[in-house]
């Protein structure tokens, strides 16, 4: 079936309507183990777009970007992730900064100041992806946010993770990818970020018998 | 006249005949997934049946609110029916009311539902009530934003006018995010509203988790049988609403009695697959504690606020 | 370009040869011979650029200029110096049974890694490739600030690894929007992100999106140098880390983000008044130093002292830059390598200190002239150079700062809006002043501080128990020259420094 580039551009932002959703849910998700399953199926799509990028507009690169991301971030990250909750042995987070119904009125509010930040430059963008920047710019504060809002030592890493698709979505729908040089180092950045932190998530439940980042108090002023 | 006259009876028949069917399904998919065999799903129409011959018992402290609030519970959620379209996109009571009258139509049975919790003077009934009323006060909002998110991107308030265009693949599509979020948004509130599992179990009647049942305990007999129909008339009402809505498809769009045919099998079809996920959510997800549930509900709203935002902003 | 090859050579593969190799001494000769091999390809690039101006090489992928090279002075000097250093410091640690001897080459091919990302971060072309590669320092670190494995320093690891890495991914998004931009003015996809490439169009590019990405761009590599409010992880970090890495982080590591932040400015200067940048550059400058030089005031910890000055002198070299200008922006640059010396003096000497004293409080250290006289004279010659008094250069470039400063005044004029909200009118020359003053006032409580804090330190009776001697080792060659450098820099700028100052200045100032 031939796919018109109006289509193509609605496909394009529903794949991204989703990312923003899945964002959503990671928010409101308590269990550490179900904040991994949702960072997988939200690369998931992120996998979706990207292929769907590069198939309407014939970048070839994209490809490899989709399956680099299919490998690393659906399949590898989220593995490393459960093994480090299973070391850790801590199933869900009781406590939180911000309630559930606030944290995601104030990600709702981040997403509304997202789209008033990209509003000015969206105009200039490609008519395929035109709303992905935004939302892609509001995925970013929310994982921004994560990071901030909660305690434990993996959800603030599955934050960082979420900022890091906000980006690649960024990239993919406001450039139609970067340079493959360029993206390859990212890929290869955000892998090793995230085996760093998961020795280091280990490294603080030893020495804090811990993951909570509010324990870390031994420095201050 | 004679042909809106057809369409209110046949709406009717299909709504009636068909909700025992949706709550005798999800029954059946959720003892399929638990390895039982499960009953059959037409075991509601026998339960039915047997509950109109039995004499009902009414508390002696009961005033007159509950024997009413059966019957009232039963019109309006019936008369919600009606202004959903089902197999044919136009529904019979167009004239009648739009979108917002099937919200109100609805909370006006929770309504009553939640005085006669009250009114039997029972503790359960009661504590049902208070619970009822917070669910009710939560999703009310997250149901209206998703709404009116679904009414703009389609330039209006009528579900006739919304599915026939949708149907037609008249500009509704050309945002899909706006109705994105009010899908996700507005299934959350037909789970909350049918009384399903994360919020409420249709299926226990512990004194700790339930909230529906709790309100209905005092009835029986005929009472209870209407009240139960009510209750998977609901559900019918959000399917349908859901199903057409966001995939209007196959839906007959003119009273030709072959698409009317097709588009009530395609309607049959659409209604059992939500049916079946909804059994299948039943089995996948916990209950929610009582104070998680403004959590679930939270998200609701948040997301129909964003389907708002978001046709707002795509539209400028 | 065999010189750039071994640029990037060197380190890698005296990285991977740590690994393999478990003995001392044969891990600081691999340092020390790929540190000079750095050194002289360094010596090679600044002649080559000097006498045929900037170029690129290995296809496009690298390009040195003026900037770029400078900055490979100050990676190869300070890095130079800290192997040296890192010859007695290592050894007495393994000797005392802190660090196993099994994990000295994972800090060695560390050490290597980190050198490798910041050269890459200096010498490539592509921005894109730049992001990588300063993300890359971050993850090189993290293990080496929390290289002593005590709950304080992997608490400092964690922060930092986290901050800074959410900083850095906001650069990338900037990164993104300035490829945005030039998408739609270069046709060739591969080169988009070039600097050789940018520069040429810069002027076509458009300036909503490149104000968007240079604001996404200050934050993100602005938490890598540590501006204020960005700055919370520096502290922590500096106290836990081995003081030779401190020396990195602190002399090194701050000047290449500082560069990567320039060399966006460039191209987004070229779209955008001038006053844009150089407002938002002089803001976070303000900031950091006011703060810090409060936290300098209160502080008691040495350690912290130290980092604390080190976000103070950010501060100056940021408002050096903001200001612009000729004047503005030598002062600036001079600042960076002023400070790169003299910061990584002063950790040196905290390291011996503490090594010496088991301490971190200033006030559990007294008498360090007594115990350990050449410590005890890095101690004060540093201390003196980050108060930039006279006989030292940072006294030289800081008054060029706030000459320019004064001058000048900031550009973009906070107070004084025409078309944002506030409207308070005050005159230019008012401006002008009351930046002046907050500049001096906050320039000498941190020297107020600092100078305090460290006499206090130097003088008066060590503690019972404290060994009251120090022999000579290899650790002290780098500390000697480095105040010797700073010395005389401050009356005679040899020619090739002084060349790659001033045309590193005329690339970074557009009128």
């Amino acid at each position: 079936m031939q796919i018109l580039p109006y289509n193509g551009a609605q496909l394009v932002d529903l794949c991204s309507a989703l990312l923003l959703l899945t964002c959503f849910a990671i928010v409101a998700q308590r269990r550490l183990s179900s904040c991994v399953d949702l960072f997988a199926l939200q690369s998931a799509f992120l996998v979706v777009t990207a292929a769907l990028v590069a198939y309407l507009t014939g970048n070839q690169h994209l490809y490899i970007a989709a399956a680099l991301t299919a490998v690393i971030k659906v399949i590898i990250i989220p593995l490393v992730l459960k093994k480090v909750i299973d070391r850790l042995n801590v199933k869900r987070e009781l406590v939180m900064y911000v309630n559930v119904p606030t944290g995601l009125l104030i990600c709702g509010g981040l997403v509304m100041l997202a789209f008033f930040i990209a509003q000015p430059i969206i105009p200039f963008g490609f008519l395929l992806t035109r709303d992905s920047l935004a939302i892609a710019l509001g995925i970013v504060l929310i994982g921004f946010f994560t990071m901030i809002a909660r305690q434990k030592a993996v959800t603030q890493l599955v934050g960082f993770l979420v900022l890091e698709n906000g980006l690649f979505l960024a990239a993919t729908a406001a450039t139609y990818g970067m340079p493959l040089i360029v993206e390859l180092g990212v890929f290869f950045d955000v892998l090793i970020a995230t085996l760093i932190a998961g020795i280091y998530t280990n490294r603080l439940q030893d020495a804090f018998d811990n993951v909570d980042t509010n324990r870390l108090t031994v420095l201050k002023e | 006249m004679l042909q809106a006259v057809i369409l209110v009876v046949a709406q009717v028949m299909v709504l009636l005949a068909v909700s025992p069917f949706l709550v005798g399904l999800i029954r059946k998919v959720k003892a399929r997934l638990q390895l039982r065999r499960g009953a059959s799903v037409f075991q509601p129409y026998a339960d039915l049946a047997k509950l109109f011959q039995k004499q009902p018992v009414i508390s002696t402290t009961a005033s007159w609110v509950f024997t009413a609030t059966p019957y009232i519970v039963f019109a309006s959620t019936l008369s919600a029916g009606l202004l959903v379209p089902t197999f044919i996109s136009q529904t019979p009571m167009n004239f009648a009311g739009n979108i917002i009258a099937l919200v109100y139509l609805l909370a006006l049975g929770t309504f009553f539902l939640i005085l006669a919790g009250l009114d039997a003077g029972s503790a359960f009934g009661g504590m049902g009530s208070s619970r009822e009323a917070i669910v009710a006060s939560l999703t009310e909002p997250a149901m209206i934003l998703s709404i009116f998110a679904i009414a703009l991107t389609n330039g209006s308030t009528s579900l006739s006018t919304i599915v026939q265009k949708t149907a037609l693949l008249e500009g509704a599509v050309a945002d899909p995010s706006p109705h994105l979020m009010a899908l996700a948004a507005l299934f959350i509130v037909a789970l909350a509203e049918t009384g399903r599992v994360p919020v409420d179990n249709p299926a226990t009647h512990l004194e700790l988790t339930m909230i529906h049942e709790a309100m209905v305990l005092e009835y029986s007999g005929r009472y209870l049988a209407l009240l139960e129909w009510a209750a998977g008339l609901k559900l019918a009402v959000f399917l349908s609403l859901i199903a057409n809505i966001f995939a209007p498809w196959g839906i007959a769009t003119t009273p030709a009695p072959a698409a009317m045919m097709v588009g009530f099998l395609i309607y049959l079809v659409k209604i059992a697959v939500l049916a079946v996920v909804i059994g299948i959510i039943e089995c996948m997800f916990a209950k929610l504690r009582l104070f998680r549930v403004t959590d679930l509900l939270g998200v609701a709203f948040i997301l129909g606020l964003l389907g708002l935002l978001f046709f707002y902003i795509l539209r400028s | 370009m065999i010189e750039v090859a071994a640029l990037v050579a060197a380190p890698l593969f005296a990285g991977g040869l740590s690994l393999t190799v478990h003995r001392s001494a044969l891990l600081h000769a691999i340092n020390l011979m790929s540190m000079a091999i750095l050194v002289t390809a360094e010596i090679m690039i600044t002649r080559t650029m000097l006498k045929d101006g900037p170029f690129t090489a290995l296809e496009q992928l690298v390009y040195l200029d003026a900037l770029s090279t400078f900055i490979l002075f100050i990676i190869g000097t300070v890095g130079l110096a800290c192997s040296f250093y890192m010859r007695s410091y290592l050894d007495e640690q393994v000797a005392r049974g802190v660090i196993a001897p099994t994990r000295l080459n994972l800090f060695f091919f560390l050490f290597h890694m980190f050198l490798l990302a910041m050269i890459v971060a200096t010498i490539a072309n592509s921005v894109g490739v730049q992001w990588v590669a300063i993300e890359a320092t971050t993850l090189a670190t993290t293990f080496l600030i929390a290289f002593w494995r005590r709950r304080e320093s992997l608490e400092a690891g964690w922060k930092y690894l986290i901050l800074c890495s959410v900083g850095i991914s906001l650069a990338l998004f900037g990164v993104v929007l300035l490829y945005y931009s030039s998408l739609h003015v270069l046709s060739d996809v591969g080169q988009a992100l070039n600097v050789t490439q940018l520069l040429t169009v810069a002027d076509r590019l458009n300036p909503h999106v490149l104000k968007l990405a240079f604001i996404f761009i200050l934050v993100g590599y602005g938490t890598k140098v540590g501006l204020v409010p960005m700055h919370s992880w520096l502290p922590d970090a500096y106290t836990e880390a081995p003081a030779p890495v401190v020396a990195m982080l602190a002399g090194v590591l701050e000047v290449v983000s500082v560069y990567a932040i320039l060399r966006m400015r460039v191209i987004v200067d070229h779209a955008v008044p001038f006053a844009f940048t150089g407002g938002l550059l002089a803001l976070l400058g303000f900031a950091s130093l006011v703060t810090a030089a409060f936290f300098i005031l209160i502080q008691h910890n040495y350690k912290r002292l130290f980092a604390y000055s080190s976000i103070e002198h950010m501060g100056i070299a940021m408002i050096g830059f903001g200001v612009g200008g000729a004047l503005g922006t030598f002062g600036g640059l001079f600042h960076l390598l002023n400070h790169a010396f003299a910061k990584s003096m002063a950790f040196f000497a905290a390291g011996n200190i503490h090594r010496r004293f088991h301490t971190v409080e200033i006030g559990q250290v007294q008498g360090v002239s007594t115990a350990q006289p050449w410590t005890a004279m890095a101690l004060m010659i540093s201390g003196l150079a980050l108060s930039a008094l006279p006989p030292f250069s940072s006294f030289a470039s800081e008054v060029q700062v706030v000459t320019a400063l004064a001058s000048q005044g900031v550009p973009g004029m906070w107070f004084t809006s025409t078309e944002g909200m506030v409207t308070i009118a005050l005159s230019d020359q008012f401006e002008r002043l009351a930046l002046t003053a907050v500049f001096l006032m906050s320039v000498a409580l941190a020297f107020g501080g600092l100078i305090y804090r460290i006499t206090g330190m130097v003088w008066g009776t060590p503690t019972e128990g404290v060994l009251r001697q120090e022999t000579w080792s290899l650790g002290h060659l780098p500390v000697i020259l480095l105040a010797g450098a700073l010395v005389v820099f401050s009356v005679f700028l040899p020619p090739p420094i002084r060349q790659l100052l001033e045309q590193a200045t005329t690339i970074l100032v557009i009128q």
